[in-house]
C-alpha cells in the first residue's frame, strides 16, 4: 500500500461552481456542519454519511471519525449553530452519551417561555424568607441533569462542582453577612455569581440556566415533582403520562418542529 | 437525484473546464453511463513510462463517494503496484485511504505519482518488485522502458 498525502479538490473556487463547495457532494454547502477538531466544514447530511460508513468499517466501531480532507481524528460532529448555541452529534452515539426522557425533557423546557413558572412559584417569597440557607438535596443531582441536558456530554462533574462552590460560598457569604442587604440586592449578588460561574461552559443559555436554577431552588420540590409541575404549566401532563400529547403540542410549533421532535420521538426506547 | 449521480455531474463539468490545464490527463465519460469513465494519462517524465499514454478504467460505485471509485489500468504496465494480467492497482487510497474528498481527477494525479514513486514491499506484480527490492533498478526500468514502448505508443509505420 502507498501513502499518499493529501488530496486536492478544492482547487476550483473560478467560475461556475459553487464557492468553497462541500468536499463531499462538491455542491454549496446545505446545514453547514463542523467537525469538533479540525474545523473543516461540510453539509450536515454529507458528513454524517461518512461518519456512519467510516466508523462502522471496522468490526470494532471507532468513536473518532478521520476528517476526508486533513486525515485528523474528530470525536463529533458540530451543527446548527446559532450564535452561541450548537448542537453536537457524537460519531458513534451509543457508546457516547445518549440522552435520557429527563434531559429532553429539560431541553424542550429551554425551547419554552419561562413566564408560566415564574407566576407559579413567588421567587420573591424564596430570598425574603432566606430559604436558600437552608440545604437542596435534590440540587446537585439537578444540576447534573441539567449540565448534562445543555452540553450533551455525560462527564459534567467538573462544572457541578463549580457551580456548586460557587453557590455554597454565595450563601456563606449571605450567612456571615449580618448587615442589612435587601433580599434584592442578595438576589442580584446570587444571579450574578452563578452568571459568572456558568457563562464560560453554557455561553449564550447561561441566563435561562440562572433561571431555572433559580426556580428549581425556589420550588423546594424534588426533581420528580419539579418536572411535573413545569410540564403542566406548559399546558402539557406529565412525560411518563403524556409522550402523545407532547408530540402533539409540538406538531404545532413550526419552526422548532425539527429539532424539538428529536427529543421526544424515542422517549419510549430511551431510558 | 441520486447523490452520486449528483457529484459526478459535477465532476464532469469541473473535467471540462479544465481540461486545457491539465494536459497530463483526459477523463472521458461514457456516452450512456455516467459509473464509467475512461482515462488517459501520460507517463510522468524522467520515468520509464514517459512517452506513453496509459488508458484507465473506472467504475464508480452507487455509494461514490463515500466508497472509492473501481480504477484498473487497460493498457498494459510493468509496476510492482500494478496487476500484470487484469492492470489491478495497488494504492491505498483506492481501499482503506480512501476519503470522499478524492476525485476522479485527483485519484489520476496519485496514479501518475505511484508510476513516478512504485512502492516494492507491496507488490502486485512481483517480478517487478522484486527487480526493484534486489537494487536490480537497471533491470526494472528496462523492463518498463520495454513494455511502454510495446504497449503505450502509438505503433510506428
Amino acid at each position: 500500500m502507498i501513502s499518499q498525502s493529501t488530496s486536492s479538490s478544492s482547487s476550483s473556487s473560478s467560475t461556475g461552481l459553487a464557492l468553497n463547495p462541500c468536499p463531499i457532494c462538491l455542491d454549496s454547502i446545505k446545514q453547514e456542519a463542523y467537525l469538533d477538531r479540525c474545523f473543516h466544514k461540510f453539509c450536515y447530511t454529507c458528513i454524517c454519511q461518512w461518519v456512519n460508513l467510516a466508523s462502522s468499517k471496522d468490526f470494532c466501531s471507532r468513536a473518532y471519525v478521520v476528517c476526508p480532507l486533513c486525515k485528523r481524528e474528530n470525536f463529533s460532529i458540530i451543527h446548527d449553530c446559532e450564535g452561541e448555541s450548537f448542537q453536537q452529534h457524537y460519531v458513534n452515539h451509543e457508546k457516547g452519551f445518549l440522552l435520557n426522557k429527563g434531559h429532553k425533557v429539560r431541553l424542550y423546557c429551554y425551547s419554552t417561555e419561562p413566564d408560566v413558572m415564574y407566576q407559579k412559584y413567588s421567587v420573591q417569597k424564596y430570598w425574603k424568607s432566606r430559604r436558600y440557607l437552608q440545604p437542596n438535596r435534590w440540587f446537585q443531582s439537578w444540576l447534573r441533569r441539567e449540565l448534562q441536558a445543555l452540553l450533551q456530554v455525560k462527564d459534567v462533574d467538573v462544572i457541578v462542582h463549580h457551580i456548586l462552590g460557587i453557590f455554597e460560598s454565595f450563601k456563606r457569604r449571605n450567612e456571615q453577612d449580618k448587615q442589612k442587604i435587601s433580599h434584592a440586592q442578595r438576589r442580584e449578588d446570587f444571579q450574578a455569581s452563578m452568571t459568572d460561574a456558568a457563562r464560560p461552559f453554557l455561553l449564550s443559555r447561561t441566563e435561562r440556566f440562572v433561571n431555572e436554577a433559580e426556580l428549581f431552588l425556589a420550588s423546594g420540590l424534588t426533581i420528580d415533582a419539579y418536572d411535573e409541575v413545569y410540564l403542566q404549566c406548559l399546558g402539557l401532563d406529565s412525560p411518563t403520562s403524556g409522550d402523545i400529547e407532547i408530540t402533539e403540542e409540538i406538531d404545532g410549533q413550526g419552526a422548532q418542529v425539527s429539532s424539538v421532535d428529536l427529543f421526544f420521538d424515542d422517549t419510549e426506547t430511551t431510558d | 437525484m441520486q447523490a452520486s449521480r449528483a457529484r459526478l455531474f459535477k465532476e464532469y463539468k469541473e473535467v471540462q473546464r479544465e481540461k486545457a490545464v491539465d494536459s497530463d490527463i483526459q477523463l472521458v465519460c461514457d456516452d450512456s453511463n455516467i459509473f464509467k469513465w475512461t482515462a488517459l494519462i501520460k507517463g510522468p517524465s524522467e520515468t520509464p513510462y514517459e512517452g506513453g499514454v496509459f488508458q484507465l478504467a473506472f467504475s464508480i460505485p452507487e455509494q461514490y463517494p463515500l466508497l472509492p471509485p473501481q480504477v484498473r489500468f487497460l493498457t498494459k504496465i510493468f509496476h510492482p503496484n500494478v496487476h500484470f494480467k487484469t492492470g489491478e492497482i495497488c494504492l491505498d487510497i483506492l481501499k482503506n485511504a480512501w476519503s470522499p474528498a478524492w476525485t476522479l481527477q485527483s485519484v489520476c494525479r496519485a496514479i501518475i505519482a505511484l508510476m513516478a514513486h512504485p512502492e516494492p514491499d507491496s507488490p502486485l506484480n512481483c517480478d517487478s518488485g522484486n527487480l526493484l527490492r534486489s537494487g536490480d533498478l537497471r533491470g526494472y526500468q528496462s523492463m518498463a522502458r520495454m513494455y511502454t514502448r510495446l504497449a503505450a505508443m502509438p505503433k510506428k509505420g
